[in-house]
């Protein structure tokens, strides 16, 4: 265990509509998201005296314009660059920064218009180009990469090379993450299943890639609020602790330069932390209930399964053809539809997504289950009930999720999240 | 408005780079003192962090590693769609992203481990750019 397993907590999680135009700026968005998470968490928004954020490329607004627009006083604020991979090494910032006293009460945000604003998979941005120079994304540009589509293509390729993989493969993690958009009333994908003549039909991205191998860009924001342990047992809902896990491992390029540590361009910057994760947060791979792994294509899933250690390299994808991640079997994964069937949010709904799994209070629909904001579910999927039950139980709740944060080579991180402060 | 390709920007890091592709005989960064190539240029040997370095003309040979077939085009690319964004893996051990021409863009007709070569294309007085093609 890491010295600081168990001794903060996720004690608020909100968002707003996932919006395909949103008509609103990231400001509205995140103060609403900020606002959500907060009144969870049976908290004032004046108890928040630290903020902290994420951003690609000056997209958002940042803690400190959030935090004027509260009224808040802040203690803490900083917002970091990148995508995928910031909210668990959020996560990791601000456990620290409450066990040192920096602040008592930290909210993680993430606000973005990712459909109307800038779009990660957006092949035509208005303006000019900028010419660059060549380095390691730099020649992108002259040779017509402009998207995480075009290069996360190319890795599966190769991948596909190596293990005999396929479509699918691809189409079973697109059905399944589809699957469990379909029990909930957030997803955009909410009551519209995927068949497999769905996703074969649909038009090509970037071979091998199809439309639904592609994440679902949105206007949204997901904040979430943590605390100390001692502050967190007399809040609204139970806590979920924070066990550990891995911020931001990272290495270098594959798609140059087999150099020092000569990677494969498939290979995933999870290995670097496939016993970190473990060591930090004192649990294994069978301890984990159900997982979440960052679905910006359905080959993402794939290479972090396997880099944090849950199957052998290769195997991920027939485990989904199996039917091993979906609910009610070993591990459910994605419980939300996450990237692909709920909305893209780079990453951090996985994160809100599972500590409503783990404190049992899963939003089902109202039909299914009048009762699950006092945690009752009727765990019947044809209602509609999407609460994930602890494998081989009639009813017992999940204890520990994990969270994997991203699928790039070059940068990752995990989270395990838990309803008991200590993992024994 | 028609988009025009972007073209690259040479740095000091990178001008040899350009400049040997511009009189169509590409070099490559190499290492003095442990004898290994390197791609991107850049200040160091990524081996051994030594930097002694030189510039050698290189085979302009190698082999497909990896490969994608772009469906949606990029800035500039519209009259291109579909185009391949390979990965080759040189013979001098380094890999580079590039665009694999010359072949019509569907699986059946490129494949990892497939021989390419350097194939110069004349964009500017300045810049030439590189792509390649099945041998």
């Amino acid at each position: 265990m890491g010295v600081l397993t168990g001794k903060t907590a996720i004690v608020g999680v909100g968002e707003t509509t996932y919006y395909r135009d949103a008509g609103r700026t990231t400001l509205s968005l995140g103060v609403e998201a900020i606002r959500n998470a907060v009144k969870d968490a049976g908290l004032e928004l004046s108890d928040i005296d630290g903020m902290t954020s994420y951003q690609a490329g000056g997209d958002s607004h940042g803690s400190n314009e959030m935090a004027q627009s509260l009224g808040m006083q802040l203690n803490y604020s900083l917002d970091i660059m990148g995508g995928g991979s910031s909210t668990e090494a959020l996560v990791a910032h601000a456990a620290g920064l409450l066990a040192g006293g920096y602040c008592n009460n930290i909210v993680i945000f993430r606000s973005m218009r990712g459909r109307t604003g800038k779009r990660m998979g957006g092949q035509t941005p208005s303006g000019p180009v900028p010419a660059v120079a060549i380095n390691t994304d730099g020649e992108a540009l002259r040779i017509g990469v402009t998207t995480p589509a075009q290069n996360f293509g190319i890795a599966a390729m190769r991948y596909f090379k190596e293990y005999g993989a396929g479509t699918k493969q691809l189409a079973a993690v697109a059905m399944t993450h589809r699957y469990h958009a379909t029990l909930n009333p957030r997803a955009f994908f909410y009551k519209k299943p995927l068949t497999l003549e769905d996703y074969i039909s649909a038009r090509w991205v970037s071979k091998p890639f199809r439309l639904f191998d592609c994440c679902l860009e949105m206007d949204v924001a997901c904040a979430f609020v943590m605390t100390r342990k001692e502050m967190a047992y007399d809040l609204k809902h139970p806590p979920i602790y924070i066990l550990g896990g891995s911020a931001r491992t990272m290495s270098e390029s594959p798609a140059y330069n087999p150099g020092r540590l000569n990677t494969a361009v498939h290979h995933h910057a999870s290995n670097w932390a496939s016993r970190r994760w473990m060591g930090m947060s004192g649990v294994t791979h069978k301890d984990i209930d159900t997982a979440s792994f960052y679905d910006a294509f359905t080959f993402t899933p794939l290479i972090q399964m396997e880099g944090y250690g849950f199957v052998d390299h290769g195997e991920a994808g027939f485990w989904y053809e199996e039917g091993h991640g979906r609910l009610d079997a070993r591990m459910p994964v994605n419980t939300s539809g996450s990237h692909l069937s709920e909305g893209y949010t780079h990453g951090i709904q996985m994160v809100v997504e599972m500590a409503r799994q783990l404190r049992g209070r899963a939003d089902c629909s109202t039909d299914a289950c009048p009762d699950w904001e006092k945690g009752i579910h009727c765990f019947d999927r044809e209602k509609g009930c999407r609460q994930v039950k602890k494998y081989g139980t009639q009813d017992s709740l999940p204890e520990v999720g994990f969270c994997g944060g991203w699928g790039s080579p070059t940068t990752s991180s995990s989270l395990v999240l838990s309803k008991f402060s200590s993992s024994n | 408005m028609t988009q025009s390709k972007p073209l690259p920007t040479p740095t000091p890091e990178t001008q040899p780079y350009w400049d040997s592709c511009k009189s169509h005989a590409m070099k490559l960064p190499r290492c003095k003192s442990c004898s290994q190539f390197h791609f991107y240029p850049r200040a160091l040997c990524p081996h051994c962090w030594s930097m002694d370095l030189e510039w050698v003309t290189a085979s302009g040979k190698g082999k497909i590693y990896s490969y994608v077939i772009s469906h949606r085009p990029a800035p500039g690319f519209q009259d291109d769609v579909p185009y391949i964004i390979g990965v080759v893996e040189l013979d001098e051990g380094v890999r580079l992203m590039t665009n694999i021409v010359g072949v019509i863009p569907e699986p059946k007709n490129i494949w990892v481990g497939m021989d390419v070569s350097v194939e110069y294309e004349d964009v500017s007085e300045t810049i030439t750019l590189p792509t390649y093609k099945p041998i």
